[in-house]
């Protein structure tokens, strides 16, 4: 197996005891890098780029997460605050309608009283007429006839000055 | 390609050259040393070099022989250094430097540890020990259930995240892919450890020899195979889609595919290694041939010129034993993501861009 290129030197022979050495070495050392030295490295680099890859994707879900949960808070508390305005705006409409409402009601009820004022004057004042009607018609007949006394018939005059005094309550 | 073979060129032709002279100079000065041995430096060697003063700077390792002897009887042998098996009187050592048995017979396989070996065993343990060590830091949960911490651990990350998305990931199919990572990240680091540890003072460099390259090519030439799919064997013997006779010229020039690839591998990371390392040699050696040949004064002369130049090399070395580990890895995730790809697209298409790249190959 020795070929010696260069004629001297053993420079560029090939020594097969030698090459028996380090294949013998060469293959244990391959071994034992298989077997022992390299596999856990492999093993801890890849579980470690997992770990990075997870954490990146979980921590880009939880940006992706807490982005959709402030933006729904914004929302809520947009539309809680549109709500509050609605609600106010319906309780000053209610309060303008039950307000109106009262003063209507009370307006009415005043002129409920007002009227029935009235009708009660009304009333009474015609009662006071009627009264003052009969008093000064039974006046004028005894003024009437203490004037006039027997020449007058009674019923004739009673006629003539009820229809005086219809004629002066219409005026 | 083309650059891989201008470098084996040129490296023949180095060695062509420097091996004549020394054997001139041999003849003309008797057994004197030469000023600065360069072959001598990147070749393996018996011992493991070390600071001169432990031991006169070499630490000899084991011997260990499986060899026959004169009557054919086969024998295993091992002693603590070559010393010890000169000593032991079953070999003697030829004129040329090389061990044979003393009763005639001949060595079969030469198992010795070498210094190239020791080298491996530490790039590659080293690659190991610290693949273990950061296993344990994320068993425990550190960089699984937190973030990774310290530098150590961050450096290594980036390394493996690396090997496993743009080398792996990217060449090989995604359900294939990550089977292959530990092969091709043990590959990645021990070379660049391999390739690193040559820069060191009294180091030397693994990979720039073809034995270690081409076993480690042969690895990857035998995952390849063995993760070749349907499809990738139906392309290499039979090409659905094409005219009976193209197929007597495709088949040979896949097959011949499939082992130019490796030898592609082998060649790369050995020859770039070796010429960077003789490189710095040959420009350091300067220094000390200036010196020998005109006096200690040049030699400082030429050191100026020769260190800072060395620096530079340096730089580029560093960058070059990284690159190659890099290159080794990659050429090895694209030659096995091609065989354990399933094809999707249509044939004309695949046949046209295939035989393109064989061509340019």
């Amino acid at each position: 197996m020795t070929f010696l290129l260069a004629g001297g030197g053993g420079l560029l022979s090939f020594n097969t005891g030698f090459a028996i050495w380090i294949l013998v070495s060469l293959i244990i050392f391959l071994l034992v890098m298989m077997k022992y030295a390299v596999p856990p490295i492999m093993t801890a680099l890849t579980d470690r780029e997992q770990n990075i890859k997870e954490s990146l994707e979980a921590a880009e879900k939880a940006i992706a997460k807490a982005e959709k949960i402030s933006k729904d808070n914004e929302k809520a508390l947009r539309e809680a605050e549109a709500k509050a305005q609605q609600i106010r705006k319906e309780a000053v409409d209610e309060a303008e309608l039950i307000r109106v409402e009262r003063i209507n009601k009370a307006k009415e009820e005043a002129d409920q009283i007002i009227e029935q004022a009235k009708a009660t004057i009304e009333q009474e004042k015609k009662q006071a007429l009627d009264e003052l009607r009969s008093e000064v018609a039974k006046l004028a007949v005894k003024s009437a006839s203490i004037i006039i006394d027997s020449e007058l018939d009674n019923e004739k005059n009673n006629k003539l000055v009820d229809k005086f005094l219809t004629d002066l309550s219409k005026n | 390609m083309i650059q891989t073979l201008r470098r084996v060129f040129l490296t023949l032709l180095f060695l062509s050259v420097s091996t004549s002279n020394t054997f001139a100079a041999d003849d003309a000065e008797g057994a004197q040393e030469p000023v600065i041995d360069v072959m001598g430096t990147v070749a393996d060697h018996d011992y493991f070099k070390v600071p001169k003063f432990i031991n006169g700077g070499k630490l000899y390792l084991p011997r260990i022989f499986y060899w026959e002897t004169a009557e054919g009887e086969a024998k295993l042998s091992a002693y603590a250094s070559t010393k010890k098996a000169l000593a032991s009187d079953e070999f003697i050592e030829t004129d040329e430097g090389a061990i044979v048995p003393a009763g005639g017979g001949s060595i079969k396989v030469d198992l010795s540890i070498t210094s190239h070996l020791v080298y491996f065993w530490l790039g590659m343990g080293l690659a190991v020990i610290l693949t273990i060590m950061a296993a344990s830091r994320y068993k425990k949960g550190i960089g699984r259930d937190v973030e990774p911490k310290g530098a150590m651990q961050n450096i290594f990350e980036v390394l493996f995240v690396f090997i496993r998305d743009d080398v792996a990931r990217d060449n090989i199919d995604a359900h294939k892919a990550d089977r292959y990572v530990p092969f091709l990240f043990t590959m990645f680091m021990g070379i660049s450890f391999m390739n690193l540890f040559g820069l060191l003072p009294w180091a030397a460099t693994a990979t720039a020899d073809l034995t270690v390259t081409a076993t480690l090519a042969l690895v990857t030439f035998v995952i390849t195979q063995f993760s070749g799919t349907k499809d990738h064997w139906a392309h290499v013997f039979w090409f659905p889609g094409v005219p009976g006779w193209v197929r007597f010229i495709l088949t040979p020039v896949e097959i011949l595919g499939l082992f130019t690839k490796p030898f592609a591998l082998a060649i790369r990371l050995f020859a770039n290694m070796l010429s960077g390392k003789i490189m710095i040699i040959a420009i350091l050696g300067l220094v000390f041939i200036f010196a020998d040949l005109f006096g200690a004064g040049a030699g400082f002369g030429v050191g100026i010129f020769s260190v800072s130049l060395t620096v530079v090399l340096y730089a580029l070395k560093v960058f070059v034993g990284l690159l190659q580990a890099y290159i080794f890895t990659l050429l090895s995730a694209v030659f096995i993501g091609m065989a354990a790809e399933d094809h999707h697209h249509d044939e004309e298409g695949y046949h046209t861009e295939h035989i393109a790249e064989e061509v340019s190959a």
